[in-house]
């Protein structure tokens, strides 16, 4: 692994670099959130001390919430000729890495979803290993390092920022940006970077505690919370629209007013929804909210393992912080422990 | 040539702001005319024949008066398929914001005092599947161009229109705004019918419910997380039902029965 | 990160076949026949009984329809399709030579190859008759590897017995012992077809060999648990019950999720499970 060191004071230079090999996208404040934005100039692309969260994950760039899958005539199709620029994300932190690789692991198991694969490609990642906000607990969820699935991979140690380099794509980008990008690491960097992890992990204050959660989710699968957590879910799907690891999508066709062309839609659907298990002649799997929320859960916490030999669950907090009635991975937890 | 299908247009009380959106369409405006055949347009044409046998019946507005009922009756009688067209024709929007209370003859007094009607009775704000078969419902206030054209195309293809059994949230976290609930605002969206692509909470403005309830809205839940946001049942209660029509009348009951 | 990746035939696009005829089963069940258009004819269609295709219809939408036709008999796809909602109502509309769109052959299918040699007994329900007959004629085609073949079918009445004047000439077969009945009213077909529910006629499924057979399934979700308590009567063994079971799929190819149960994606590892899984696998019916 190449280890280089990016001075604070080239910080600004870092834009330039990464605009040669396609568009910068970076956190962007809106309200009292972020979202990730495009990066116009170079002012603009600011690397926060602390973990930023954007209200929708990276998921975006990969798979976007509503898109055209085919366009078609009533005997005829073809898929859409699709410009899609490279990105290159900045500040995108080590549990949205995690989920990154859960989103790969998931697309090309079984089948490869093409549609996945060509964003996906043109996706280059720059991390930064940030410090904890209110929610996060991926220090539960072995989430908070990371070491694969990044280009490029920044710590913030005091006056410079030391960078890991992760693929062939990061490896180009720090050869062009050659005079910002330094091999000469300062002797102490040990030190800092010990320095660094104990400051991040003492800053964690979410201490939902996760052990044994896979079982007890066995145990507790009639548990009557589930039926209170049940009455109190407004079915509004958030909690799956801003989970980094949730896919689900919904297909339906569009008719040009002639009926003779048309366009097949896929977009972001939620297991939280009446209509998510319903089949033809109005029999649904999963009538209750009780039994939508409890697929959730058995999946982010017990299913994946079975499928793909990790939890499905990166530790961001999003749902935490997402949800208006406070059905989250906190107060499911407290109570599959109760 | 095929035959083009026939469609008419018919307005009943409310804003006539569903009609307009449909000529808000603009350039598919034109196009719309080369596949459909409009027998019927009052608010935008001359000529029109009062109830014509029609392909597809549009109706906007609620029914408000005796005359009403009956012409809805002769257009179901004409239409092939009756479409309940926006949120007055679908649930009776905000002029069936007090239905049920059982203070309709009283409010109407106090407006009108004793004056005789002899033409148009009126009688208490309904949506029309009250009184006849509807055969699909576009919902709105007024339905999106896009979202209109969609269910209008798949009418004239045959099809029932896809309806969306999402609530607003999920459009507005697909443009990425921050839950107005947990901002402390008073936003309905969980409990109101999406596809409107959420532009008022995009505009940090919350949703007041105006495309109507959806199928699971949860009531009680929202009700308890506003109060515990502070703010009063009264308000809460008045707010869901502007726009919460018929579709809310049960619902209110049994939130104040619980109260 | 770059990636090494085969490219797959396009997950998302259809083949285009064309529909070369269509007859009525049941008042509201017709059966269609489908070839590939001339340029897909270089594919191999290879399918196994008890899989199943994404059936487009361009402007209305797509949905899962079990395959009806035996992979024994190539070239021809077959389908049963119920009118219930929205695609199906356009699928009725169909006229010989119009295009549909297919995807697939997805699923896992019958396990072909654990199942030769064994003694097969078939119990289908209502429509479950349709991925069924699939096996029914790969067995029949193939009769030679297979042991004894049992067939029972229950319908809601005689107007909804599916494939009844195929099965009625069947009736004649050595090949197989068929039994038929619905649930009601078997009025003029005393002979042939009797009433009650196809559990009443397990009376006639005698000196069955626990080790040697295996039971395959399908029908209505509330009809799984009866016969399956019929079918354990004979000590079979939990995992050579099979069960062609019914999820919402968009995808087909383990993408959407709606047919998610557990970790388990229907569309991948089913429609057709064991009945150890159905204990296994909460929701599965």
């Amino acid at each position: 692994m190449r280890i280089l060191k990016l001075s604070k004071k080239d910080e600004k230079k870092l834009y330039d670099v990464l605009i040669e090999f396609g568009e910068v996208w970076a956190p962007v404040s809106k309200g009292s959130k972020y979202v990730y934005g495009k990066i116009e100039k170079k002012e603009d692309l600011i690397i926060y001390e602390k973990c930023i969260l954007p209200i929708i994950p990276v998921k975006k760039f990969l798979m976007p919430q509503d898109f055209t899958m085919l366009n078609f005539t009533p005997s005829k199709y073809s898929i859409p000729e699709e410009d899609i620029p490279t990105t290159v994300v900045v500040g995108v932190p080590a549990c949205a890495i995690h989920a990154v690789n859960i989103l790969d692991k998931f697309y090309t198991t079984d089948y490869v979803d093409n549609y996945y694969m060509k964003r996906r490609e043109k996706l280059i990642i720059v991390g930064k290993s940030g410090l904890p906000e209110e929610n996060c607990f991926c220090h539960k969820t072995n989430t908070s390092i990371v070491e694969e699935g990044y280009d490029l991979f920044l710590f913030d140690l005091g006056d410079y920022y030391l960078v890991w380099v992760g693929s062939e794509k990061g490896d180009d980008i720090v050869r062009k940006g050659s005079d910002i990008f330094s091999e000469e690491v300062p002797k102490d960097v040990s030190k800092k970077f010990v320095e660094f992890r104990r400051k991040k992990s003492n800053c964690f204050t979410n201490d939902v505690d996760l052990e044994g959660v896979t079982d007890l989710m066995e145990l507790n699968y009639n548990a009557p919370f589930w039926d209170e957590f049940g009455e109190k879910c407004l079915s509004c799907g958030q909690c799956t629209m801003v989970c980094p690891t949730c896919t689900c999508f919904n297909v339906i066709d569009d008719l040009a007013l002639s009926a003779e062309t048309g366009g097949r839609r896929r977009y972001w659907d939620s297991c939280m929804f009446k209509d998510y298990s319903l089949v033809a002649g109005h029999h649904n799997f999963r009538e209750s909210k009780a039994e939508r929320l409890k697929l959730w859960y058995t999946h982010k916490l017990k299913a994946f393992i079975g499928h793909f030999g990790s939890p499905s669950c990166v530790g961001c907090g999003r749902c935490i912080e997402t949800c208006p009635v406070n059905i989250n991975i906190v107060t499911v937890v407290e109570k599959l422990k109760s | 040539m095929k035959k083009k299908p026939t469609l008419g247009i018919y307005g009943f009380t409310g804003c006539a702001g569903c009609q307009l959106a449909i000529l808000d369409c603009e350039d598919i405006l034109v196009d719309l005319f080369n596949y459909v055949d409009i027998k019927v347009f009052f608010e935008a044409m001359s000529n029109n024949e009062d109830i014509a046998n029609v392909d597809i019946a549009l109706v906007e507005g609620s029914i408000n008066t005796n005359k009403q009922l009956n012409e809805l009756k002769e257009i179901r009688d004409k239409a092939g398929v009756l479409v309940a067209f926006g949120s007055c024709a679908n649930h009776g929007c905000v002029q069936a914001m007090a239905l049920g209370d059982g203070k309709w003859e009283e409010r109407f007094t106090k407006v009108y005092g004793d004056a005789k009607f002899t033409v148009a009775i009126p009688r208490e704000a309904q949506p029309i599947h009250k009184f006849v078969k509807v055969d699909a419902f576009i919902p709105g206030c007024p339905p999106s161009t896009l979202q209109m054209l969609r269910a209008l195309t798949q009418l004239l293809h045959g099809n029932q229109p896809t309806y969306t059994n999402s609530p607003v949230c999920l459009e507005c976290k697909f443009r990425e705004n921050e839950c107005l609930l947990n901002d402390g605002k008073l936003c309905l969206g969980p409990l109101t019918m999406g596809g409107c692509t959420a532009p008022c909470p995009s505009h940090n403005t919350p949703c007041i419910g105006c495309w109507g309830i959806i199928e699971e809205a949860n009531h009680t839940s929202e009700l308890t997380l506003l109060k515990e946001k502070g703010f009063k049942t009264e308000d809460i209660i008045r707010r869901f039902r502007i726009f919460g029509g018929s579709k809310i009348v049960e619902k209110v009951q049994r939130l104040l029965e619980v109260e | 990160m770059k990636y090494e990746y085969k490219k797959e035939p396009e997950l998302y696009t259809p083949i285009m076949m064309r529909i070369i005829s269509k007859r009525d089963l049941t008042p509201d069940v017709r059966f269609f026949q489908a070839v590939p258009r001339e340029e897909y004819k270089h594919l191999d269609f290879n399918y196994k009984p008890g899989q199943f295709m994404m059936l487009s219809l361009f402007g209305t939408g797509e949905a899962p329809f079990s395959i009806s036709s035996s992979p024994t008999r190539k070239g021809i796809f077959e389908f049963a399709i119920r009118k219930t909602g929205k695609i199906t109502n356009k699928i009725f509309e169909l006229k010989d030579g119009d295009m549909v769109g297919l995807r697939g052959p997805f699923g896992n299918g019958f396990p072909i190859e654990k199942m030769l040699g064994k003694d097969i007994i078939i119990v289908a329900g209502g429509l479950g008759a349709v991925p069924l007959r699939s096996l029914l004629l790969y067995i029949m085609d193939k009769r030679e590897l297979f042991g004894r073949l049992i067939y029972l079918y229950g319908a809601k009445n005689i107007d909804d017995m599916l494939y009844e004047p195929d099965f009625t000439e069947m009736l004649q077969s050595d090949q197989l012992e068929l039994h038929l009945t619905v649930d009601k009213g078997n009025e003029g077909y005393e002979d042939t077809i009797e009433e009650g529910l196809v559990t009443h006629l397990f009376k006639y499924v005698n000196n069955i060999d626990p080790k040697n057979t295996i039971a395959c399934v399908c029908g209505p979700p509330r009809m799984y648990k009866s016969v399956v308590k019929e079918i354990l009567k004979y000590n079979l063994e939990k995992d050579k019950i099979l069960l062609n079971l019914e999820r919402r799929m968009k995808c087909g190819v383990g993408k959407c999720g709606h047919c998610i149960i557990d970790y388990r994606y229907t569309c991948i590892v089913g429609p057709v499970f064991t009945y150890w899984d159905v204990i296994h696998m909460r929701e599965l019916i």
